[in-house]
């Protein structure tokens, strides 16, 4: 009998678990089909500004987001948002985002960077946005930002930035060197490449070899990636554009004529130089003249890294912005709502405020959202968390609004006296999102270590492509691979 | 009557679930499911996937890639093993031996056992950074006139690996050293003491006495080394820019398999196909080691151990 209670016990336990494994994917649909009745009820009484409630899981791979979320939460003080960073380097957050998308531990809303944005717009794991694309209208959000977002017909990120990029050089080298600091006639002498070299002889000469034109010849990698005629992918095939070997060729004699200082990208010396503290090994100080880096280059990279870690004088109000040799455009930060997420609706609001709220992108730009001001939303907010003013927004219409209250602003006072918001604002109708796939950042990622032993003379060029090749080959298996420029 | 029996009879089954529970969820799924997934087209970007068969397999040999992985591997772990169990020996034979009687050897064995206390991450930053182009490598040899100018180390093949090399080696002697003298200190003295009234040299006694005892423990530094070094991935990852490079000079199987893991799609179905060659190509190895060195006459040599040690401890009163 008690044998007979055990069999029918088990047998009980194994249909359960038979059971459970048939029904994870009804369980799954149930909530979404649940939030959508929700978004339709909420739309149905019209009351998209009834009070928002619930908690919001946030990842992005910097802190700056994080600001906006505390803002968010400001507005909407029943919202709890969680807030996760974890950094790029190496693609640690690109790695993450992805093993944890479709899971349980899936965050809600995520930041995208250009490098990789355009695989997950490609990919059906963000949700659909459309329903945001009259906000950018009314926005007039630079079409760039918004094709970058979108993948045939349907928009699943949007961005807060437009970044064109430019070419900061150091005004007091530019007078030694060049004869003036002008900038109209500065940008004449680098106005394509070959004048940019012939300045970069002039500037080697001027200071005997203490003078590099630029950090490293890295820098110039995305304004010739910006001015290819193809994107990196067609037809599944990989596409070798002309600018590319270009690029490799002009790298190389940047590095053979000592026009570069030799220091990594992002490394402790390639900053240094930023501030005057570069030394080469015996010693001997150097200078850099100009770097180029886009719109969140002056606020986040430039400016910060103007001061030595030492000292109070730094280079603030030595620097001056100009096109450069090429226009291009160079990163930016894009948001999208992840599919399937239990708070979808809590999710798209979240997205609209960062990217296509006027007045959130208003107190972005202007620095409103001071320590202080966060603060007093949310008193555990670390201490070094603001946003300084100066950041390149994607809307025209607020862009237009406040560039001329950066006339006199601290970021001109570090470039001169120059609206660095006016240029970018000429500038930014400009950038093209064509380009753009989901493949770049893998790709160019490759190119990196082949083509640093060929800058160092380690390997021939033709070494070069062929390692390149292979480890393109290596991380897309479907990928049909031309044969390299140089055998 | 029955119930109690079925108590009885199941109470052991209690006792083991939490293991084989375990086991089956956190260590045979996680193989089978590898396996399963190296014959499709998997990536973590897209729900579906198609079965390909072997194309994963192929495609690893279709270019030198995998090869190379698999030589730097076997080559990264052959230089730092070597240095490794012999240094790790000579210093357990010092700190054990009856006669020097070394003092201080704990606070030695603490002392060479540290650097593996150390997170792998901050070991790699640390020597990244010190061997920079500006770094204070760098600066220090040249001012010194040690050398005519900067040299770009981590773009250099050979300082690369030989940094892994030396980093593993640091960080692991200490640990082998540790299990060595265990091993050292369980074999009985008095076995060391006939040999010595016998007028065996201290080279004698090490090869006659101590490696012959030892074999057990050496079988299991070896395959457990071997099991690590198939897999090292921490410190050759974050050393350069996790690639391995330069020009791949530190990619191991590991980072090969991560970077198919971690690109554009992710292509978890090719990068599983790396780990399950790993796992053919471990197992095959410490299975190897096994029937050369351990199981095939671990069986006697224990057993003649036993044998002679008993025979000793009862001779010696009478000798």
């Amino acid at each position: 009998m008690l044998r007979k209670v055990y069999a029918l016990l088990s047998l009980v336990l194994i249909a359960s678990f038979v059971l459970a494994a048939c029904g994870t994917p009804a369980a799954t649909e149930a909530p979404a089909a649940a939030t959508e009745v929700a978004a339709t009820e909420v739309a149905a009484t019209e009351a998209p500004a009834a009070e928002l409630t619930g908690t919001l899981n946030v990842w992005s791979f910097t802190n700056e987001i994080r600001t906006m979320a505390i803002a968010f939460q400001g507005k909407h003080p029943g919202v709890t948002v969680n807030y996760t960073m974890i950094p790029m380097t190496n693609g640690e957050y690109q790695t993450k985002v992805k093993a944890a998308a479709g899971t349980a531990d899936s965050p809600d809303v995520v930041a995208l960077e250009a490098a990789f944005v355009k695989e997950w717009v490609e990919s059906d794991l963000l949700a659909d946005l459309n329903e945001l694309l009259p906000l950018t209208e009314e926005l007039k959000t630079y079409p760039a930002v918004v094709e970058v977002g979108t993948n045939d017909g349907v928009a699943r990120a949007f961005s807060y930035q437009a970044t064109p990029g430019a070419f900061f050089y150091r005004r007091s080298i530019a007078k030694e060197c060049l004869g003036t600091d002008d900038l109209a006639e500065v940008q004449a002498m680098v106005a394509d490449l070959d004048k940019f070299v012939e300045t970069a002889a002039k500037i080697k000469a001027c200071g005997t070899g203490d003078y590099y034109t630029v950090g490293t010849g890295a820098e110039l990698f995305t304004p010739f990636l910006a001015n290819r005629s193809q994107p990196w992918i067609v037809d599944d095939t990989l596409v070798i554009d002309p600018k590319i070997v270009e690029y490799v060729h002009f790298a190389k004699m940047m590095r053979d004529e000592g026009y570069e200082s030799g220091a990594t990208q992002w490394s402790e010396g390639w900053f240094a130089g930023m501030n005057d503290t570069l030394k080469d090994a015996n010693g001997t100080p150097k200078k850099v003249f100009s770097y180029f880096l886009p719109t969140w280059g002056l606020p986040y990279v430039l400016s910060p890294n103007s001061t030595p870690a030492d000292s109070t004088t730094g280079t603030g109000g030595d620097w001056a912005m100009v096109n450069g040799p090429m226009s291009y455009q160079w990163g930016g930060t894009w948001v999208g709502a992840m599919e399937g997420s239990p708070n979808s609706e809590l999710a798209k609001e979240f997205v609209k405020f960062v990217a296509l709220d006027e007045e959130n992108l208003t107190n972005w730009a202007t620095g409103v959202y001071t320590n202080e001001y966060l603060k007093a939303i949310d008193p555990s907010t670390p201490d070094d968390q603001q946003q300084a003013a100066g950041d390149f927004v994607s809307s025209q219409v607020v862009v237009e609004k406040i560039t001329s209250s950066f006339d006199n602003s601290t970021l001109a006072d570090f470039l001169g006296g120059e609206n660095s918001y006016g240029a970018f604002a000429a500038a930014a109708p400009s950038v093209n999102g064509a380009l753009l796939t989901g493949s770049d950042d893998a790709i160019q990622r490759a190119l990196n270590d082949p083509l640093a032993a060929y800058l160092s003379g380690t390997s021939t060029e033709a070494e070069m492509w062929q390692a390149w090749l292979d480890a393109v080959a290596n991380e897309f298996p479907d990928l049909i691979i031309p044969e390299p420029p140089v055998k | 009557m029955n119930l109690t029996r079925l108590k009885r009879n199941s109470t052991p089954y209690f006792f083991i679930a939490p293991f084989v529970i375990g086991f089956l969820v956190f260590g045979l799924y996680p193989v089978l499911n590898t396996i399963g997934l190296s014959f499709t087209n998997a990536t973590l970007m897209s729900k579906n996937s198609e079965f390909i068969g072997l194309d994963n397999f192929r495609r690893l040999f279709a270019d030198d890639v995998f090869m190379r992985a698999v030589r730097n591997t076997w080559t990264l772990w052959i230089l730092n093993f070597i240095p490794q169990i012999g240094i790790a020996m000579l210093l357990a034979v010092l700190f054990t031996n009856a006669r020097l009687k070394i003092r201080g050897v704990g606070i030695w064995r603490a002392i060479f056992y540290l650097p593996n206390l150390l997170t792998p991450a901050a070991v790699a930053a640390l020597f990244a950074s010190l061997f920079a182009f500006y770094g204070p490598v760098n600066q220090l040899m040249v001012r010194a006139g040690f050398l005519p100018e900067a040299v770009r180390f981590m773009e250099s093949t050979t300082v690369a690996r030989e940094l892994v090399v030396f980093i593993q080696w640091w960080t692991w002697f200490g640990q082998t050293m540790i299990i060595l003298m265990a091993g050292m200190t369980s074999i009985p003295i008095p076995l060391y003491e006939a040999a010595m009234v016998d007028g065996a040299t201290a080279w004698q006694m090490f090869t006659r006495v101590t490696l012959p005892l030892l074999k057990p423990i050496l079988i299991f530094i070896f395959v457990t080394s071997l099991v690590g070094g198939m897999q090292m991935f921490d410190i050759p990852f974050l050393l350069t820019d996790g690639r391995g490079s330069p020009q791949s000079s530190i990619q191991t199987n590991n980072i090969l398999m991560y970077m198919k893991f971690n690109s554009s799609k992710g292509h978890i179905g090719a990068a599983s196909s790396v780990g399950v060659l790993i796992f053919i190509m471990t197992t095959v190895c410490a299975l190897g080691i096994f029937y050369f060195l351990g199981d095939r006459d671990a069986d006697d040599t224990k057993k003649t151990t036993r044998k002679s040690l008993f025979k000793k401890n009862t001779e010696r009163p009478n000798s």
